[in-house]
C-alpha cells in the first residue's frame, strides 16, 4: 500500500466519481448524449468534426496531427488511470501499465500488419498505433508516390504457392505479356515480404522501449525523482521510444531491412511503368521513356549553348578592353608595337569566332 | 520513494486544462491563414531556368564590407530558413554585421530539370551566379558561404574555382559522410540509387520529408504537436510555430541526375575523404582551396553530426582555417535566439578581418 496520505478506498471513489462526472460532462459539453468507451477520445473527435470544415487545408492538416497526437497522450493516461483504479497503489499502476505495453508489443504488431487487428476501445489497444508512427509516415509517403491512396500493396498475399504460380513459365500467343504481368506481381511479392521484415522490425523495438521505461522509471526511484503528471509519463515513453529506436536503427541489420524495402518499392514502380509506357506506345502515345531521351538531349545541348554564350561573352569583354585606348599608347615609344598587338588579338579572336560558328 | 505521483484528481485536471488550451487555440489557429517568410527586402538581380540570385537590401546606416558574400544554400528545403522572420534572421543580422549579403535560390525543380547534373548545378548556375557579382563589384574574388549541402558544393566549387573564392564559409556542412553517428548515411548504404532514379526521375520531397521524420519519428511526428498546444494560446508563438511547420514541409523534389551523384560520390563513396570526385570535366580536390576558411558546426546536429563537419580540418589547402561550434542543432543555428547574437557576428568578424 502507497503511503501517500490521498490513497485510501474513499478517496479513490471521490476521484473515481470526480472523473467519471468530468468526463461525463465533457461529453454532454460537446454534444454527445451517448455514452463511449473512450469517452475523451470521441468528445475530441466529435468537436473536431465540428470545427474543422471551416479551417484552411494547411491548418487542418497540422490540425489533424495535433488532434492524433493529443489522443496517444489522452490513451496512455485513460490506461495509467484505469490501472490506477485496478492498482493497490501507485507502483503497481506503473507497473502494470508497463506490462501492458509489453504485453501489447510481444505479438500486436503482427497483427497490425496482417490486418487482423481488432477494432476495439481499448486505449492500449489504440496506443500501439504510436508505434505505427514510422509505418505510418512510410505509407502516406508511397501514397504520394502512387495514384492509389494508402499503400495498396500492404495486405497482399505473399504464399509460397503464389510464388510457385509466378515462376510458371507461360504458354502461347499471350506469353509475353503474360510474363510481364508475372513479373510484376513477383515484385510485388518481394516488395510485401520486405515490408513485412520492416514492420516485424518495428513491432520487436515496442518491445524494447517498454523495457526501456521501465529501467528509466527504475532510475526514477533511484535518483528519488518522481512524475506527477500524464505529460511527464508520455514525455518519458516518447524518450524510451526514440533512445531505442536510435539505437537501432543504426544497426547494418537496420540498413539491409530499409535498403530492401525501398528498392523492391522502387523495382516495383520501375516495372509499373515500363508496362505503362508499353501501352502507350502500342496507342502511338509518346512514352515517359522517349520523354526522358529528349530531356536528356535537350539538356546536353542547353549544356553546349550556355558554355558556347559564356565563351562568346568573354571574347566580346576582351575585344572590347582591346578596342580601348591604352595609356601606353600615348607613348611615343609604344606606337609602333600597339597595331602589331591588336591586330594579333584580332587574328585570335577570329579564329576562336570561327571555332564557335562550327 | 514511488516513482509516480499522478492523482486522479490531478489528472483530470491535467486533461480539463489540456482540452481548454486546446479549444482556445484553435481561435487563433483559424486566424492565422497567411504565413509569412522571408522578411528582409531583397531585390533579384539574376534569375536563371528557375533560379533566382538576390541581393538583400542593407539598413542605411551600416557601413557595408567592399567584399560580397554569396550564400549558397542546399537544394533540400528552402533557404528562407536563413530569413524566417524579423527576430530570428541569419541574413538580416549578416548585414547588420556590415556584410554584402547575396543567395542563390535555386526554386522546385520539376520533372523537365531531371537532368540537371551537379556540374549544371556548381560549374553552371553557381558559377554564373558568382560572376554576376564579381562583375558588378569589379572584383575577382567574392566571399561564399556555403550551408549543408550547399557547403558541400561550396567545397567543390571552391576546389575547382579557386581563383574566384576569397573566403569560405561552410555551415553544418559534411566532409566526412561516414562518421559512425550519422544515421542519413547508414540508410543510404544499401539503397540502389541507380533504379530509384531511373524509376522516379527527380526524388520527390515526400521522399525526403519521410527520411527526415524517420530521423526521430516520435519526436518529430508526435511529440512536437502535443508541445504545440501549450503555445497555441500566444499568437506570436503560433505564428513562430507555423512557419517552422511550413519550412520543415515546403521540400522541393531534387533532380534526379544531382541526387544520384551527391548520393553515390559522398554518402556511398565519401568523396571528399577518398577523392576521385569529378564533376563534369574537373577533379575536386580540397587541396585546391587555398582561401580562408571558417568551418561552423552544431554540437547538437542530428543531421550531419560535428564530426561529419570537423573532418574538414586539415584535408584542404587553406593555412587560415578557423572552427565555431555552436551549442544547437542544425537548425536551431539559424533560428535560436542565441544563434542570431552569436553566430552573424562571429561570421561579420571573421570576414571583416580578411576582407580588407
Amino acid at each position: 500500500m502507497s503511503d501517500s496520505p490521498f490513497w485510501n478506498e474513499d478517496w479513490m471513489k471521490t476521484q473515481q466519481k470526480y472523473w467519471e462526472n468530468w468526463t461525463d460532462m465533457s461529453r454532454k459539453a460537446m454534444g454527445m448524449e451517448q455514452p463511449a468507451k473512450s469517452p475523451l477520445e470521441s468528445a475530441m473527435d466529435h468537436w473536431w468534426q465540428g470545427i474543422s470544415p471551416s479551417t484552411t487545408d494547411f491548418n487542418q492538416d497540422f490540425m489533424g496531427k495535433m488532434m492524433d497526437q493529443s489522443k496517444s497522450f489522452f490513451r496512455l493516461a485513460e490506461s495509467y488511470y484505469q490501472n490506477a483504479g485496478q492498482s493497490k497503489n501507485w507502483l503497481d499502476a506503473a507497473n502494470s501499465t508497463i506490462a501492458d505495453l509489453q504485453q501489447m508489443f510481444s505479438g500486436g504488431m503482427d497483427n497490425v500488419f496482417n490486418g487482423a487487428e481488432t477494432a476495439g476501445d481499448d486505449a492500449m489497444h489504440k496506443m500501439m498505433a504510436f508505434w505505427e508512427m514510422p509505418m505510418d509516415n512510410w505509407q502516406r509517403m508511397v501514397s504520394s508516390l502512387s495514384l492509389m491512396p494508402g499503400d495498396a500493396l500492404r495486405n497482399m498475399p505473399h504464399t509460397d504457392g503464389l510464388d510457385r504460380f509466378l515462376s510458371a513459365p507461360g504458354l502461347g500467343y499471350m506469353r509475353e505479356e503474360e510474363g510481364q504481368y508475372k513479373r510484376l506481381m513477383q515484385r510485388m511479392a518481394e516488395y510485401q515480404r520486405a515490408l513485412g521484415e520492416y514492420s516485424r522490425f518495428f513491432s520487436n523495438l515496442g518491445l524494447l522501449s517498454a523495457n526501456r521505461l521501465r529501467d528509466k522509471v527504475q532510475g526514477l526511484v533511484e535518483e528519488g525523482k518522481q512524475i506527477d503528471s500524464a505529460r511527464g509519463l508520455y514525455d518519458l515513453w516518447v524518450s524510451s521510444s526514440e533512445e531505442v529506436y536510435g539505437e537501432q536503427v543504426m544497426t547494418p541489420e537496420y540498413a539491409k531491412i530499409h535498403g530492401k524495402m525501398v528498392n523492391s518499392l522502387m523495382a516495383v514502380k520501375q516495372k509499373l511503368s515500363h508496362m505503362v509506357d508499353e501501352s502507350l506506345g502500342s496507342l502511338n502515345m509518346p512514352t515517359r521513356r522517349e520523354l526522358r531521351t529528349l530531356q536528356d538531349r535537350l539538356q546536353e545541348s542547353r549544356r553546349e549553348y550556355k558554355a558556347l554564350r559564356s565563351e562568346v561573352e568573354l571574347l566580346k569583354e576582351q575585344v572590347m578592353d582591346l578596342r580601348k585606348p591604352s595609356p601606353a599608347s600615348a607613348e611615343p615609344a609604344a606606337k609602333q608595337a600597339a597595331p602589331v598587338k591588336k591586330a594579333a588579338a584580332k587574328k585570335k579572336v577570329s579564329k576562336k569566332k570561327a571555332a564557335v560558328k562550327k | 520513494m514511488q516513482p509516480f505521483n499522478i492523482r486522479p484528481d490531478q489528472m483530470a485536471e491535467e486533461m480539463l486544462d489540456y482540452s481548454r488550451k486546446l479549444g482556445k487555440g484553435v481561435q487563433n489557429l483559424l486566424n492565422a491563414e497567411k504565413i509569412d517568410t522571408g522578411v528582409t527586402p531583397k531585390v533579384e538581380v539574376y534569375h536563371e531556368d528557375k533560379l533566382s540570385l538576390y541581393r538583400y537590401e542593407a539598413p542605411g546606416d551600416v557601413v557595408q564590407s567592399s567584399v560580397p558574400t554569396l550564400i549558397v544554400y542546399a537544394l533540400v528545403n528552402r533557404p528562407y530558413m536563413t530569413d524566417l522572420q524579423e527576430n530570428r534572421s541569419t541574413i538580416r543580422n549578416l548585414l547588420a554585421a556590415g556584410q554584402d549579403v547575396y543567395l542563390v535560390d535555386w526554386g522546385y525543380p520539376d520533372e523537365a530539370d531531371r537532368s540537371l547534373t551537379m556540374d549544371d548545378y556548381i560549374n553552371g548556375y553557381l558559377d554564373r551566379c558568382v560572376d554576376v557579382i564579381r562583375k558588378r563589384h569589379k572584383l575577382d574574388k567574392i566571399n561564399l558561404l556555403g550551408i549543408c549541402q550547399g557547403g558541400a558544393f561550396s567545397l567543390c566549387y571552391a576546389s575547382m574555382h579557386p581563383d574566384k573564392v576569397k573566403n569560405l564559409i561552410t555551415m553544418v556542412t559534411p566532409v566526412d559522410f561516414k562518421t559512425p553517428d550519422n544515421m542519413l548515411s547508414a540508410w543510404v548504404q544499401d539503397i540502389d540509387v541507380d533504379t530509384m532514379i531511373d524509376t522516379l526521375g527527380n526524388v520527390p520531397g515526400e521522399l525526403l520529408n519521410w527520411t527526415f521524420l524517420s530521423l526521430k519519428p516520435f519526436s518529430l511526428t508526435g511529440q512536437k504537436y502535443l508541445s504545440m498546444v501549450d503555445v497555441l494560446e500566444d499568437e506570436n508563438k503560433l505564428k513562430n510555430f507555423l512557419r517552422m511547420e511550413k519550412w520543415i514541409f515546403d521540400s522541393p523534389d531534387q533532380a534526379g541526375e544531382t541526387f544520384r551523384q551527391f548520393i553515390k560520390d559522398f554518402y556511398q563513396k565519401n568523396g571528399f575523404l577518398s577523392g576521385g570526385v569529378k564533376i563534369g570535366e574537373r577533379v575536386v580536390d580540397l587541396k585546391n582551396v587555398t582561401c580562408p576558411l571558417l568551418n561552423i558546426y552544431a554540437e547538437q546536429d542530428h543531421l550531419v553530426p560535428p564530426d561529419a563537419s570537423r573532418a574538414l580540418r586539415g584535408i584542404t589547402g587553406s593555412k587560415d582555417y578557423t572552427e565555431l561550434s555552436f551549442p544547437g542543432g542544425h537548425i536551431g543555428i539559424y533560428v535560436s535566439g542565441k544563434a542570431q547574437k552569436e553566430v552573424p557576428p562571429a561570421i561579420g568578424n571573421w570576414l571583416d578581418e580578411r576582407s580588407k
